[in-house]
């Protein structure tokens, strides 16, 4: 297999924005729709074009989310381009570094809008979002089992007795997060909980509880990746992105067989061996990790996952060592999808840019020069590792 | 809110089918004998696309449980269970668990198959069959 080291360090972030997700989200609920989709992207894409400094007319290359068009969206924005795509937001990030190695373009802006609230767009029953890509998501249907909260419930739930592992160690999870969102202006769930909170908070689909569970909110967010050199040029504080790596577990996966036999252990520990070596670094390197979040559940797995502890060990991890601001290795630093704004997987890349600039505010990690970024959806395990340049 | 559906590819259909007979039957690999489920049209192993409907034991394992504490379907009133089996055979099958349930921990008990009408259709289900499922 050909080395993908070459990839560490060709392309950096030297741009990033988002919606006000708070003062949208107090719109939406109530009643108001502020944007749709397309009109969230355009605000965050102007937020982002000011924070980088730069033209549009530097953009040749454009990815959209899921959710949008990309022909649309491009002309909405004004943009003709050499290069285009449509990706998540980790694929886009990988996709962005592949087509600058390749010189399809210099300068790619990935573009994300969702206005997920507003548009009521459900995640569970009978319209199960998703369905198309992830059968999953919907074959179960007939036995009532539904929501991609009891996929993880039911992984939840085997995880947890194989480990060992208690329901007070996964609450340490929501727990440590509102913890950073309580340091976050852009949080919509800022006011602190305890364990004790989380015990106490109503099941959804036991074992997993209200606080497990992301938020559901609308916004955008736009990240501007460019050639390195490119970037020097345009960027006064250009975030190298020094390791991708992806692994997707496909076997079994609508009969559940590596969410509950695997824990999607493989493909992590597999993706973790590609990104360190790619960026020439290690767990030990990482000054913060942040994980998609969908559920309290990925920390965990993405702790034993990326070996910062042993297959086992992540519960005394999350308690003993901690991973939050005050104590550890800080995870999901602006709060994640559970308690700052489920723009999945987006917010992530945002808060890895900003806290490799030293720009997160009273939630700064201190002397922060690496910070890596996890997601499992689906056993699709993507990894990207930033850091100063 | 709406009541809950079936995935119908052609491969599902004659699944139905049978369990609208009260039958579970499965597809098993006729290169490799490998079950399949989901109903597919190769084979995972070895590639095959030929097939044989099988009848299985109605055997297996809880894998793991959930209960349901919120209403998705106008056909499953919280609360309710849902479990993960792997059946004897080797495939999981997601279902639910009727009659008589453990105490406690759900996970490594055994189960038969069973069959019961849901709103128009008939489907599988599972009854506990381990120590203490007679008398309880």
């Amino acid at each position: 297999m050909a080395a993908q080291n070459d990839l560490s360090g060709i392309a950096a972030m030297i741009g990033v924005g988002h919606t006000d997700w708070p003062a949208d989200h107090a719109r939406v609920r109530a009643g108001d729709k502020p944007h749709d989709s397309y009109g969230y992207a355009a605000a965050a894409f102007n937020a982002a074009l000011a924070d980088a400094a730069i033209s549009r007319q530097d953009i040749d290359g454009l990815i959209v989310g899921p959710t949008i068009a990309n022909e649309r969206m491009g002309e909405l924005l004004g943009l003709d381009v050499r290069w285009g795509g449509q990706a998540d937001a980790m694929t886009a990030v990988l996709e962005a570094v592949a087509a600058i190695r390749a010189g399809y373009c210099e300068v790619v802006a990935l573009v994300y809008g969702n206005d997920q609230r507003s548009a009521a767009v459900k995640y569970g029953g009978p319209d199960a979002m998703g369905g198309n890509a992830f059968l999953s998501y919907v074959y179960h249907a007939p036995w009532g089992f539904t929501s991609q909260g009891a996929l993880y419930a039911m992984m939840a739930r085997r995880y947890l007795h194989e480990r060992g592992m208690t329901e007070a160690e996964l609450g340490e999870v929501a727990v440590a997060q509102r913890l950073a969102a309580s340091r976050n202006p852009n949080a919509l769930m800022r006011e602190p909980i305890t364990i004790e909170d989380y015990l106490a908070s109503r099941f959804i689909c036991e074992p997993l509880h209200l606080f497990d569970y992301c938020l559901i909110n609308d916004g955008g967010v736009v990240l501007l990746v460019a050639e390195a050199e490119k970037a020097r040029q345009i960027s006064r504080k250009p975030v190298s992105i020094k390791g991708v790596g992806r692994f997707d577990l496909n076997k079994g996966a609508t009969s559940l067989e590596p969410r509950l036999t695997d824990y999607y252990h493989s493909a992590q520990s597999k993706v973790a061996d590609q990104v360190f070596e790619m960026a020439g670094l290690g767990p030990r390197d990482m000054d913060a990790l942040q994980i998609y979040d969908s559920f309290s559940l990925h920390v965990p797995l993405a702790l034993e996952g990326y070996g910062y502890c042993r297959p086992g060990e992540a519960g005394r991890f999350l308690t003993e060592h901690g991973i939050s601001l005050d104590k550890g290795l800080p995870v999901n630093t602006s709060g994640g999808h559970l308690s700052e704004t489920y723009m999945q997987g987006w917010n992530h890349q945002i808060e890895a840019v900003r806290q490799v600039r030293n720009e997160a505010g009273d939630r700064q990690v201190p002397q922060c020069r690496h910070v890596h970024y996890s997601s499992d959806v689906a056993g699709k395990a993507i990894s990207i590792i930033y850091g100063a340049p | 809110m709406a009541d809950a559906q079936p995935v119908l590819s052609l491969y599902d259909e004659p699944f139905w089918a049978a369990m609208a007979e009260g039958r579970l039957e499965l597809q098993s690999c006729a290169s490799c004998a490998r079950f399949r489920y989901p109903p597919a049209p190769v084979c995972p192993d070895c590639l095959s696309m030929d097939y044989a409907w099988t009848p299985v034991s109605g055997r297996g394992e809880i894998l793991s449980w959930v209960i349901f504490h919120r209403q998705y379907f106008d056909d499953f009133p919280p609360p309710y269970n849902a479990i993960a089996v792997r059946l004897e055979e080797g495939p999981i099958l997601v279902s639910n668990l009727m009659g008589i349930m453990p105490v406690g921990n759900w996970i490594g008990e055994p189960v038969q198959l069973t069959c019961r009408q849901h709103e128009g259709r008939r489907q599988h289900a599972f009854e506990w069959a381990g120590a203490g499922a007679e008398g309880a």
